[in-house]
């Protein structure tokens, strides 16, 4: 295993003085990851926007192109496509070619795919709020900018694919697969959930939106951002990876069993009884790849803690390895038809959401955008204090939302599941629940500011370089 | 075995598409193909083997009805499913009588699904009949004024728009009606 290892120490961490010869431009990566902090703030500002409305239900209530119905979904898509796709997409262009020893392939389709990428983001922007809504679940944009994403789609894997055809290195590191697995998995995932959806009805339908729904979360955010976790935690604590054969077992469990799982979205409702039954078996098996994923970060911190105390981008990675332990706990437990029966459609199911999206794919793009920002800029960051400020605003303000929710949900669930109490009575209850959540978005929001501050001063006012 | 997509680019890519399409195909092609219920339209006459009825087609004013619904997002605060859970047929059941649980049978002219999964909001897969015209008016142009305490935004553009406010409320009266399942038919108009 170590002999292994220390080769994907070679592939993975260390090659940085080999390809001094290459220069990056990381143009594309440079547009990406802009792009993605901008829509970070401004989604952000809809984010509390709808959680303020929970506490003050009249809120811009006679504006039709504001009311709830209407901003989620542009705060779901403006969050996972605006801002977290796009920071992972940047990502990684900055990372494949570094581990592949050469160029990006062609910075010019990168360009053009990042253009299209925000004719996109700002397409719903638009569309979102007038209610053309294709009426599923993360599969909300309207057929033109659903086109656009796969046109964009093909020229990135294009690019990506291109470059590692040309690489130096014969071995892939970690991170190159889960980029490649991303590209694959989500050109037919995402064409199954915008396209495909569209030829059937009823349950059929349902199945084949949740089979989508769970897999842009498992088959998109989740291998690429743990691609970015895979290149980041080694980079920014300078430790080599503790295994790459628990990598591979990591791995390619996720690309088997993840797939299997979308029912479970359904459980107790009007599916089939076996296909339930299966998807809470694979949703079980799940937890083999998060714990062979969450054991190899933490072995490759042993004995490197103390490096948390001062370096902001792995403060983030590394609580957000615990994020996504414990989301990764939480999805399979509620698979279960006991716990489902409590937790399925309350207030618990965003904050689980949340924890995974946010607390843990957000936390590795924030800490890969401010790695790499000082470093393709080759500047300094604007404020090493401000950073750390932003990880604690984030993290506190996160775990109060996360916590409070899953408090929330589980009464609410119980309450449920009485029905003596009237529904009403539910819904009253909850409400101290929303404004603290409604309080730990506004810490959430804080720590964005700080954040896109940061990375925007470091851009725009760069400090010379002093080696 | 795998160790192979270390170096090799097509290995890895193979390997990475056929485990995908193995589960894939298992779970979204082939389920329809088994279960024939989830495409053939609910009808039963037969008392004996539960609430009798028949799902019809939505008509034109029903369809439209039906994309103000989508267009406004109520899905995402109210779910249309009775779950098998003894208290979802309670809470979607009426004037003492619990309700029947959904079926796939009953969504079959359902595009796009609107099952949902958060419930924000009581859950309306039997609301068909249960409140009349005039309550669905006072209640979407400020739900307070009916139910102290709800957080559901007032949709004041929909009341004052008669053709979609009847549209809507034309789709929400057909919500669970393919299952007869009141007591004397005593449904709201």
């Amino acid at each position: 295993m170590s002999s292994i290892s220390s080769e994907a120490y070679k592939a993975g961490v260390s090659n940085e003085s080999i390809q001094g010869t290459v220069h990056h431009t990381d143009t594309t990566a440079k547009w990406f990851l802009v792009s993605a902090v901008c829509y970070f703030f401004i989604v952000g500002i809809v984010a509390l926007t709808i959680a303020a409305k929970f506490c003050w239900p009249e809120l811009l209530g006679n504006v039709s192109y504001l009311s709830y119905g209407r901003l989620r979904p542009l705060h779901v898509n403006g969050m996972l496509f605006g801002w977290l796709l796009a920071a992972d997409i940047g990502l990684a262009f900055y990372i494949v070619p570094r581990l592949c020893g050469v160029k990006l392939w062609s910075e010019k389709i990168g360009v053009a795919t990042a253009m299209i990428w925000n004719i996109v983001v700002l397409g719903a922007v638009v569309a979102l709020p007038l209610g053309y809504n294709h009426g599923f679940e993360y599969a909300e944009l309207p057929m033109p900018l659903a086109i656009l994403v796969v046109i964009a789609w093909v020229m990135f894997g294009l690019n990506i694919f291109m470059t590692i055809a040309t690489r130096k290195y014969p071995q892939m590191y970690v991170s190159i697969w889960y980029i490649m697995g991303t590209i694959l998995w989500t050109a037919f995932v995402y064409i199954t959930g915008n396209f495909a959806v569209d030829f059937t009805a009823g349950v059929n339908q349902a199945n084949l939106n949740w089979m989508y729904m769970h897999n842009a979360v498992g088959l998109i955010f989740t291998p690429i951002g743990l691609g970015v976790a895979y290149y980041f935690i080694p980079k920014s604590s300078n430790t080599p990876l503790y295994s790459h054969r628990l990598s591979m077992v990591g791995f390619w469990a996720l690309a088997f069993v993840y797939v299997w799982t979308g029912a479970h979205h359904m459980l107790h409702g009007p599916i089939s009884q076996w296909l339930q039954t299966i998807a809470i078996t694979f949703s079980v098996m799940l937890l083999i790849p998060v714990w062979a994923v969450v054991y190899n970060f933490f072995a490759t911190m042993q004995g490197q803690w103390q490096q948390l105390r001062e370096n902001v981008p792995l403060k983030f990675l590394m609580s957000g390895v615990v994020f996504y332990l414990l989301t990764c706990f939480q999805g399979p437990m509620h698979s279960l038809r006991s716990v489902n029966a409590i937790v399925s459609k309350t207030d618990w199911i965003p904050g689980h959401a949340h924890m995974a999206l946010l607390g843990a794919f957000s936390f590795f793009a924030v800490a890969g955008i401010y790695y790499v920002v000082p470093r393709m800029w080759n500047t300094k960051l604007h404020s090493d204090a401000l950073a750390n400020w932003s990880f604690w605003f984030i993290m506190i303000g996160g775990l109060g939302f996360f916590v409070t929710l899953w408090l929330g949900g589980f009464w609410q669930g119980w309450q449920w599941n009485n029905p003596s109490i009237p529904f009403i009575d539910t819904v009253v209850a909850l409400k101290p629940i929303w404004l603290v959540r409604f309080l730990s978005g506004s810490l959430i929001f804080c720590g964005i500011v700080a954040f896109a501050y940061n990375i925007m001063a470091t851009v725009v006012a760069r400090r010379e370089y002093v080696q | 075995m795998f160790s192979k997509a270390d170096n090799s680019f097509s290995f890895a890519i193979a390997a990475a598409l056929v485990l995908f399409f193995l589960g894939g195909i298992l779970t979204t092609i082939v389920p329809p193909m088994v279960d024939k219920s989830w495409g053939r339209p609910f009808e039963n006459h037969d008392p004996a083997k539960g609430p009798t009825g028949k799902l019809q087609p939505y008509t034109a004013q029903q369809l439209k009805g039906r994309a103000i619904y989508v267009r406004e997002g109520c899905w995402y605060c109210h779910t249309q499913q009775t779950r098998t859970l003894v208290a979802d047929t309670f809470r979607s059941g009426w004037r003492g009588v619990r309700s029947p649980i959904s079926t796939p049978d009953e969504f079959v002219y359902d595009n796009p699904h609107l099952f949902g999964t958060k419930r924000t909001g009581p859950d309306l897969s039997r609301v068909g009949g249960k409140y009349d015209t005039q309550w669905h008016r006072t209640h979407f142009r400020n739900p307070r004024d009916l139910v102290p305490g709800s957080v559901m935004p007032p949709f004041p553009w929909i009341v004052n728009n008669p053709e979609e406010f009847s549209s809507l409320v034309a789709y929400i009266q057909t919500l669970g009606r393919a299952k007869d399942w009141r007591p004397d038919g005593d449904y709201e108009k």
